[in-house]
């Protein structure tokens, strides 16, 4: 028992495909962040001014939302660890649900902010909110589509106790969708 | 130690995780609703950004337990990105 | 070889050799034209020189991947070709259609070939790299589906690996990119828009597909590493080649009147497109590092690792040199994207083509797993040749860009383009001098095919 554990902490929860994958990811995500911040440097009244458009209250909700999730895929992992395969299938379920949820809410702010006629080519700032938060919104899908397919395997009792790597891979890349969207929240909505 | 009173012990801190970057975030919401500005906010909402982050990668990714490598990548990544918005928001007030 | 229609995949083979010589013969020439302009003049101009040396490169680098193609998917899938003789009909429709087009090229001026090709009746000429007659397009995308259909069809009658799938995929997005090449609109903003889509699409995209596959193909034969290892990392360097190759189209659309928002997106995204070549580096290096197997064909194995690490240098920091819209504001056009040019095609697709000819030829020409140990020195040195030529040609280039940006561009002063290009003359000539070293290494490679000796057994 104890050796079958000091093996799996060798190496991160999941594939270690996905993990090069995640540090990728988070690079250009990283690339995104500081160009954002240093082309604000140059212009700062007009991203101060550009980001009190913005709807903080939509973008807190989707950031509580998102934690929620990622919390909810934990305890998916706590439950294939037990064994419990409908256990575990039900907390994705809810994961997905909430991920649904943030995109119901990010594609509304997308059409009110489409609505006041405001498109990539607006400013720099709408530019930056606008491919930021749409790239992470694929990010997003793409994480749904792992979830989806996590969970209905394990609904057909696809893992166990001694063999989930599937779910744990599914789980670091969405922990990873949630990680790269607390840093973005407070950038882009909040920090002036 | 039997597998389920581990998975019970690693679950207890993601609880706690999960809450604290529920009030963090509901912070972060205060902050912005109250239109605040300037140096001491912005190195706050780092300081969170960072502590959220890192309880993220440490608890919910698991990273805390694996080989010292792995999360080495993720904190590095982390302090570099927070560092450097902290020095653009620093060269964009003076 | 294990089974009897991988045989279809020598004609290719031979023919991309053959067609590669004429393109450095026209290399050597258009090199020496930039510093004689009237060298060989009026018989061939400089615009048709680089018309024959960009074109056949094209051409000769597709007939290496479809002989790769037929060479793969066989062996992979465990099961003969579908159609061997389809192969076969397609490699004379492609040879054919090839050399009668660089042939119109050399014997009347572009515009009466353009004339009599009709192409009045559907206009794709007369853009650069895809100068073809449309007759000449309609017979690519021919061959291309007949490829397609005959190795599509193999694949689904066979077993299905990752490499394969990877490889399909890439050709079949090679043939739908080339489709935009029929595209041909009035408006020149457009048209350069689509037209990156064949050319950028092509080589920081769907073609990067193919040459993972032959890589982690002839990996997976010489290392002897399990397929799963190897297919998982396939997987992960297509998958960043194909989310920052896509978006990354974007460093092409800084200055043709396309919005400003491109400079972001085509600056963070191709920054981003040097880690495929980079994880490929590891990747292959990796593979090396736990070999069960030391095959005999070292040769191969020297083009093999040689690829990712040039295809690194060249694509991967050559590229990000100057993919930031701030720069490139400076060196656009320049010769610095000539050094890029140079050193990520011959890193990326040269040498990959190179790497599975030299793999294949020997069970082609029905010899043990390897050339003799003689002819295998002799390719070995034209690798070095040709590989050391290359990074000089493109030093000798990033010399000539730097000076010329600085002289055109920056110089509180500017000077005109041709005055400039007087100043740089010197960087040419050794790029000249470089360039016929890099024939010699052809020919040394060429000739390797003709040495003899004992044949190399495969070791277990």
């Amino acid at each position: 028992m104890t050796q079958s554990h000091t093996k799996i902490s060798q190496y991160p929860p999941g594939d270690f495909a996905i993990w090069i994958f995640i540090y990728a990811e988070l690079l250009v995500f990283g690339i995104f962040f500081l160009s954002y911040a240093f082309a604000r440097s140059q212009n700062v009244e007009l991203f101060n001014e550009s980001q009190l458009n913005l709807n903080r209250i939509s973008g807190a909700i989707n950031t509580l939302i998102l934690i929620t999730s990622s919390y909810f895929v934990v305890r998916a992992v706590a439950a294939i660890r037990e064994n419990k395969s409908l256990l575990c299938a039900r907390w994705l379920l809810a994961a997905i649900v909430l991920a649904s949820a943030f995109i119901g809410i990010k594609l509304f702010e997308f059409i009110s902010i489409y609505s006041e006629g405001i498109s990539l080519s607006t400013n720099d700032f709408y530019m930056f909110y606008l491919s930021m938060t749409f790239f992470h919104f694929m990010h997003v899908i793409m994480g749904m589509v792992i979830l989806i397919a996590v969970m209905l395997k394990a609904k057909q009792g696809g893992y166990s106790n001694e063999d989930h790597t599937g779910v744990e891979t599914g789980a670091s890349y969405w922990h990873m969708v949630d990680l790269v969207w607390i840093i973005l929240f407070p950038l882009v909505y909040v920090m002036r | 130690m039997d597998k389920t009173t581990t998975t019970k012990s690693n679950l207890r801190p993601c609880t706690w995780v999960w809450l604290t970057l529920m009030v963090l975030t509901l912070a972060v919401l205060t902050v912005g609703q109250m239109g605040l500005g300037g140096v001491t906010i912005v190195a706050l909402l780092l300081v969170s950004t960072l502590v959220k982050t890192h309880i993220v990668a440490d608890y919910f990714m698991g990273l805390k337990q694996g080989r010292l490598l792995w999360r080495m990548i993720i904190i590095v990544y982390l302090w570099i990105i927070v560092s450097m918005i902290g020095l653009a928001y620093w060269l964009g007030i003076s | 070889m294990q089974y009897k229609s991988q045989a279809v995949a020598k004609p290719y083979f031979i023919a991309a050799i053959a067609l590669f010589v004429g393109q450095i013969v026209f290399g050597a020439i258009l090199g020496l034209q930039y510093v004689m302009g009237d060298f060989l003049f009026p018989e061939i101009p400089f615009n048709v020189a680089r018309m024959v040396h960009t074109n056949l490169l094209i051409v000769w680098l597709l007939f290496g991947f479809m002989g790769a193609a037929y060479y793969m998917v066989p062996e992979e899938t465990e099961t003969e070709l579908y159609s061997p003789k389809l192969a076969l009909i397609l490699f004379w429709v492609f040879l054919a259609a090839g050399v009668l087009t660089i042939v119109g090229y050399l014997a009347v001026p572009y515009a009466t070939l353009a004339e009599i090709t009709g192409n009045d009746l559907l206009p794709t000429m007369g853009r650069e790299f895809l100068e073809q007659p449309t007759i000449t397009k309609i017979g690519i995308v021919i061959v291309a589906l007949g490829l397609l259909f005959n190795i599509s069809m193999t694949a689904l009658k066979g077993r299905k690996t990752a490499i394969i799938m990877v490889m399909i995929l890439g050709l079949w997005g090679l043939a739908i990119f080339f489709l935009f090449s029929f595209y041909n609109p009035e408006n020149l903003v457009l048209d350069k828009i689509f037209w990156w889509w064949v050319v950028h699409l092509w080589v920081e995209g769907v073609w990067e597909l193919i040459m993972g596959s032959i890589l982690a193909f002839v990996l997976i034969k010489m290392t002897g590493v399990d397929r799963e290892i190897i297919e998982k990392w396939l997987y992960v360097i297509i998958a960043m080649a194909l989310i920052s190759g896509i978006i990354g189209t974007g460093h092409h659309y800084f200055w043709i009147g396309t919005p400003e928002y491109w400079q972001w997106w085509g600056s963070i995204f191709s920054a981003i497109e040097p880690i495929p070549f980079f994880m490929m580096v590891i990747f292959a290096f990796n593979m090396v590092n736990k070999r069960k197997r030391d095959h005999p064909n070292k040769a191969a194995m020297l083009w093999a690792m040689g690829t990712p690490v040039v295809a690194f240098l060249g694509a991967g920091v050559w590229g990000f040199m100057h993919t930031l819209a701030p720069v490139n504001y400076y060196t656009h056009g320049t010769q610095i994207t000539a050094a890029h040019g140079h050193l990520a095609f011959y890193g990326a697709y040269v040498m990959i083509v190179l790497a599975i000819i030299s793999y294949a030829m020997p069970l082609l020409r029905g010899r043990a797993a390897a050339n003799s140990k003689k002819s295998q020195v002799v390719e070995m040195w034209s690798f070095w040749l040709m590989t050391v030529a290359m990074i000089f040609i493109t030093l000798f280039l990033t010399g000539a860009g730097i000076l010329q940006v600085w002289l055109q561009r920056i110089n509180e002063n500017p000077m005109g383009f041709m005055e400039v290009q007087d100043k740089i003359a010197i960087f040419y000539w050794m790029r000249e001098v470089a360039g016929i070293i890099f024939l010699i290494g052809l020919i040394l490679y060429v000739v390797s095919f003709f040495v003899g000796g004992d044949e190399e057994e495969a070791s277990s």
